[in-house]
């Protein structure tokens, strides 16, 4: 196989042509004059990756940090050191890859440039170290990206036409809609979430567990009643809540209200488990009451609200219950110091 | 990637087309340039996918690919690689006969360049125009792209390969190649049989 030898793991990296930073603009008039100042420089998707390379940074031990920093605008799948590639005295250079490249890109426009412990940071994208999977996925997410934008815009664009009620609009939109709603039921399989952090990028909702962002209106123009995840879920009767994202069990909403303040699977107080305990106590407690009559034969004196066996839940208050209630068969047999030992046998339970 | 200013959408089409009319007017070559990647940045976005066609930009980028300039041919056709998401822009080019100037990109000096008009390339092979885009010249160069020393290219044209020909195509295109010893930007092919996906 006459695959280059350069490419191994030993050879210096070469540095691309578009690893260097290029020089700002300065010429540029003043309605062309974007709030901050920039190279001349075209992006095309090929140039585009979830690859960043973050040159510039101190070799001061920071990459915990740096990693951090980048993990604000999206999950990071790995990152290291590039060792090999040429780096001014005293800096590192790293190589970062992103879950996504809309934080790749989120990423770029925010970190580029800024000051890092002393150091300032140069990052750019390295689409040389995209597999060829990575660089089709790519492809094909820009496709379908622009195919439901586009979409979007004759979706809208019909509404609007339905509301003036111009229909002649509406005829060629409709055809237009129509081709491209075959391209993207093609293609549209189960990104629908990715594309909603293309359109907007939404900061997280206020803190819920496994919520991360998702935009409403996407969910309004695509999900009738299910989400990406396949979860039933429908949109419209949780306006207050923002909707879950994760393989959750369909009767998850459900479970909620029907717990009050106590959602499934989540973190219950103690406090809770314990009256709940009582609870379940009390009221079996109350059917053994009145079934108890026959099995307290060999007492003698008043029955004892006892009942002869109570599940606590618990093998450590099993035990406590038992060591009591052996107790109190002892006592009983002593007619004078029963009532002190009802008493105690009441007290609440010790809470470990 | 550029941030771009907050504008409503009658805001961008006069922005818009007030580049376009820089762009026509000025004589500054650095001008020229500037306006030009603003253009080439500005089709990334589908928003601006319509007027952009109404300014008929897809046919200024394809005059760029003429310029002696290398850098107005890299935007140009870096701006049709990001314009030719959209069908309507791929059918504009093909009308406009610009197939045959892309495919004359992938003899480019610049990187940047010959890796656009692979997008463009494919983007047009996407849209049913597959005879007209991935024909065997253009798939042997393929074949030799994905023999180069660097990742970038080999991956788009294998990715290209995959996508955008058929099995035959490419077998097809391999023996037309066997036994030539013609390079592609001064890569030397192996002596060796080429299984190069």
């Amino acid at each position: 196989m006459a695959a280059p030898g350069s490419s191994s793991v030993w050879s210096t990296p070469e540095v691309q042509k578009h690893h260097e930073q290029q020089s700002v603009c300065h010429t540029r008039p003043t309605y062309r004059e974007g709030r901050r100042p920039k190279a001349v420089k075209v992006y095309t998707i090929n140039l585009e990756s979830r690859y960043l390379m973050v040159q510039g940074v101190p070799a001061i031990g920071v990459m915990s940090e740096l990693v951090q920093l980048f993990a604000l605008y999206g999950v990071i799948e790995e990152y290291r050191v590039l060792d090999e590639y040429p780096a001014e005295q005293f800096t590192e250079v790293y190589l970062i890859r992103l879950q996504k490249i809309q934080s790749a890109r989120a990423a770029k426009r925010n970190l580029d440039e800024r000051s890092f412990f002393g150091g300032l940071l140069h990052v750019c994208y390295a689409p040389e170290y995209e597999t060829v999977e990575d660089t089709r996925e790519k492809l094909l997410d820009r496709r379908r990206y622009v195919a439901w934008s586009l979409h979007n815009k004759v979706k809208e664009l019909d509404k609007t036409d339905q509301n003036q009620g111009e229909k002649s609009k509406e005829a060629t939109m409709g055809q237009t809609a129509l081709e491209t709603q075959k391209s993207i039921e093609a293609c549209v399989e189960g990104d629908r979430s990715d594309f909603s952090s293309f359109r907007y990028p939404l900061l997280p909702p206020p803190p819920q567990e496994r919520f991360p962002p998702y935009s409403e209106q996407t969910l309004v123009k695509f999900t009738a009643g299910e989400d990406n995840m396949g979860s039933k879920y429908h949109f419209m009767d949780s306006s207050e809540q923002p909707p879950p994202f994760t393989v959750q069990k369909p009767s998850y909403h459900e479970n909620t209200l029907r717990r009050g303040a106590l959602p499934a699977a989540r973190f219950i107080p103690r406090t809770t488990h314990l009256e709940n305990r009582k609870r379940k106590a009390e009221e079996a407690s109350k059917t053994l009451f009145s079934g108890i009559g026959g099995k307290c034969e060999t007492l003698i004196g008043p029955k004892l609200p006892e009942p002869p066996k109570l599940d606590m839940e618990d093998n450590s208050l099993n035990i406590t219950a038992g060591l009591i209630r052996n107790t109190m068969k002892k006592i009983s047999s002593v007619p004078e110091h029963k009532s002190t030992e009802k008493k105690s046998a009441e007290k609440p339970r010790r809470r470990i | 990637m550029s941030r771009r200013r907050r504008f409503s959408a009658s805001d961008r089409s006069e922005y818009l087309q007030a580049l376009v009319t820089e762009f026509q007017d000025t004589d500054s070559e650095e001008a020229r340039e500037q306006v030009l990647a603003n253009l080439a940045n500005f089709s990334y976005d589908p928003r601006n996918v319509e007027d952009l066609k109404r300014l008929q930009v897809t046919e200024l980028f394809l005059d760029m690919l003429t310029e002696e300039s290398d850098n107005l041919v890299e935007f140009g056709i870096g701006g049709l690689c990001n314009l030719s998401a959209d069908r309507d822009c791929c059918d504009q080019i093909v009308q406009s006969g610009g197939v045959e100037l892309v495919t004359g990109c992938l003899s480019s000096r610049r990187e940047e360049t010959v890796l656009s008009a692979i997008g463009t390339l494919m983007n047009l092979a996407v849209t049913d125009t597959r005879p007209l885009a991935s024909c065997d010249a253009v798939l042997q160069c393929m074949l030799r792209f994905s023999l180069s020393r660097s990742p970038r290219l080999r991956n788009l044209a294998i990715v290209f390969l995959m996508d955008c020909c058929t099995q035959e195509q490419v077998e097809q295109a391999k023996q037309q190649l066997q036994g030539h010893t013609q390079t592609a930007l001064g890569i030397p092919l192996p002596e060796a049989s080429d299984s190069g996906s």
